[in-house]
């Protein structure tokens, strides 16, 4: 995490310099000449993984922390024919999305896990759940400039996650061990058991992405992306939470354009 | 920037969204017997509610060919047959309780005890807790649960922590369980107390240690606190006088304490003890945390006199009245007095002080009382 935000604000001094010298190469202005763009981005996802639509078993959403996901993404852009109307872009995009949340649960399928031992049963009460992974993703837009200053743009998205968590823990209520009508384990006065389904992350991703940017100077642009997950972020196999999360992120940002 | 405030806004109201289309709660999923209730002069006790079993304690002279308990349960719950319904408690009767939503089923034993408590105790007999797995159907068998069979037929139970030791290493073969029964004793089969590992989750709880125990009461698991999962006591009418068994020990190698740490140099030691205490609203009953404590208890019998041996020792133990302590002859005959007899492997198993192998061995044992007061 910590690396990523000092990448994004090297990238910020590296941009700022680029930006006073503005001595482009002979070779990029012919190169956007022949509808050939090259743009990095910097930006922040905001959201989380989310059952659609949530799930009965909770009863209300108490805490919500959208983290602080940095994101950096080089983007190639071709831009097709005279008009130059209509573009693809190609990209390659390191980011983290993750999200904390506190709900209220009842009844819902857990298993607590500690040292390798694990308790598995229905939860009524509080979860506290931290969704953090860090991911390469490749996004594939269709562009479409419809003002001079301003692109919409619509595509995919593939992501490959290079690090997983999910993890959390429970507090203020109970367990039925194995079924609901189980033996009943309180967990009251503060005490915690947590829970761990970092190995449960499936590794890719994919979904569908839409936003729209404005070209505010010359090079410097503001984006708006919003992604949003096709599959389930757990694998198949994982049958504990018995509902799919799909990722629903926004994506803020600048760009600069060389 | 106006942009970033508008999509931030756009942002904020689909989270928003979300949240406001949180779904009817559903119905319970749950079929607890949250409480209970029966015409209150016919009992000794406030009634005992376990995950399965119901436990009246009536006065001697009480007819239980005909009792007409009434239930309460988890909201939506319905019982049959239905709460109120007068039935024949001679011997234990089953209710099924089934949740609101209709899926789940829970059957419970519901008895009524006199408070006639057998005193002889030759540990023959087990039975199993068991309970059908959800996937294949099959019953299946955790560990042993020691009875005696009493004059009216019912089963006492004894109790131990083994429900507590289930909840992490249900894998466990019933003889690997703290409590369980074994051969050659000193006569017949008797009973095994080994103090057990339980695993990375017990450290966890800081609980890393199980003792094995075998004591008059239930168990009831409590995360909050285990020592108070141990409900020691059932109603006695009788004066006791002394304790009389066999007994074989011997301790484990390396004694640990709650964190886990080995403490250098301590050797562990098994504790045999009986209280007898005054009942009354707010103690229903002692636990591991004030057995040995309570004001409330009369006479302590205690045994002091240990070793580590492999033959069968006999062992005497007299109760000792308690300083300023003495027995009323109108609560013992009301049944305002309870008698718990405790064993374990581990002197400060309830504070999960210990060592891991140490094993004691007991049989024949024997409560002896003044009958003619």
């Amino acid at each position: 995490m910590k690396k990523i935000a000092i990448t994004i604000f090297c990238f910020f001094l590296c941009a700022g310099f680029l930006y006073a010298q503005d001595d482009r190469t002979a070779a990029l202005v012919s190169s956007e000449k022949n509808g050939w763009e090259y743009e990095l981005k910097a930006g922040m996802n905001i959201g989380g993984a989310s059952p659609l639509p949530l799930p009965v078993e909770i009863r209300s959403i108490d805490n919500y922390n959208p983290l602080l996901n940095g994101t950096l993404e080089g983007t190639v852009t071709h831009w097709w024919g005279n008009s130059k109307k209509w573009g693809t872009s190609v990209g390659l995009k390191l980011e983290t999305k993750g999200m904390k949340t506190g709900a209220t649960v009842k009844n819902y399928s857990m298993e607590i896990i500690d040292g390798g031992s694990r308790v598995a049963g229905y939860w009524t009460g509080f979860v506290h759940t931290k969704n953090h992974s860090g991911m390469l993703t490749v996004p594939v837009l269709a562009n479409f400039r419809i003002a001079p200053r301003w692109t919409v743009k619509a595509g995919a998205y593939a992501s490959y996650l290079i690090d997983k968590e999910f993890s959390g823990y429970v507090s203020d209520g109970y367990l039925r061990e194995g079924t609901p009508i189980g033996q009943k384990l309180e967990f009251t006065d503060g005490k915690t058991a947590t829970y761990n389904f970092d190995n449960n992350l499936r590794s890719f991703q994919w979904g569908f992405m839409a936003g729209a940017s404005w070209k505010a100077f010359r090079h410097f642009s503001l984006n708006a992306d919003l992604s949003w997950g096709m599959n389930d972020i757990f694998k198949k196999d994982f049958k504990t939470i018995t509902f799919d999360l799909y990722p629903i992120y926004l994506n803020l940002g600048f760009g600069y354009q060389f | 920037m106006k942009l970033i405030k508008t999509s931030w806004l756009l942002f904020m109201s689909l989270m928003v969204s979300f949240t406001s289309c949180i779904k009817d709660e559903a119905p319970n999923a749950e079929a607890d017997i949250t409480a209970c209730k029966t015409s209150s002069d016919i009992l000794l006790r406030s009634p005992i509610i376990t995950n399965e079993r119901v436990t009246f304690y009536v006065k001697d002279w009480v007819d239980v060919t005909s009792q007409a308990p009434e239930f309460s349960l988890t909201e939506g719950a319905t019982i049959s047959p239905a709460s109120g319904t007068a039935r024949d408690f001679s011997t234990p009767q089953t209710y099924t309780v089934t949740s609101q939503d209709g899926k789940w089923k829970k059957t419970y034993t519901v008895e009524y005890l006199f408070n006639e408590l057998l005193t002889e105790y030759h540990f023959e007999n087990v039975k199993y807790y068991s309970y059908k797995d959800e996937e294949s159907g099959q019953e299946k068998q955790f560990y042993q649960i020691f009875y005696n069979k009493r004059v009216d037929g019912n089963d006492m139970e004894w109790g131990s922590g083994n429900a507590g030791f289930m909840i992490t290493n249900s894998s466990a073969p019933a003889t690997d369980y703290p409590t369980c029964q074994a051969a050659d004793g000193y006569k017949g089969k008797c009973v095994k107390l080994t103090t057990r590992s339980t695993g990375p989750f017990g450290v966890a709880f800081r609980a890393p240690i199980a003792a094995g125990n075998l004591f008059i009461g239930i168990f009831e698991v409590n995360m909050t606190n285990m020592a108070k999962s141990t409900h020691f006591g059932a109603p006695f009418t009788y004066e006791p006088k002394g304790l009389v068994g066999y007994y074989k020990y011997k301790a484990g190698d390396k004694y640990t304490d709650a964190s886990n740490k080995e403490v250098a140099g301590k050797k562990d030691d098994f504790d045999i003890y009986a209280v007898f205490y005054e009942v009354t609203k707010d103690v229903q009953y002692l636990d591991g945390t004030n057995s040995l404590t309570s004001d409330r208890i009369v006479s302590i019998a205690r045994l002091t006199d240990k070793k580590e041996t492999n033959v069968w020792t006999r062992f005497v133990i007299p109760f000792v009245l308690k300083d300023g302590k003495s027995i009323d002859p109108v609560k013992l005959k009301n049944g305002q007095y309870n008698i718990a007899i405790v064993m374990s492997s581990s002197i400060d198993g309830a504070v999960f002080n210990g060592a891991v192998g140490s094993t004691l061995y007991v049989d024949e044992m024997r409560l002896f009382y003044e009958s003619d007061k």
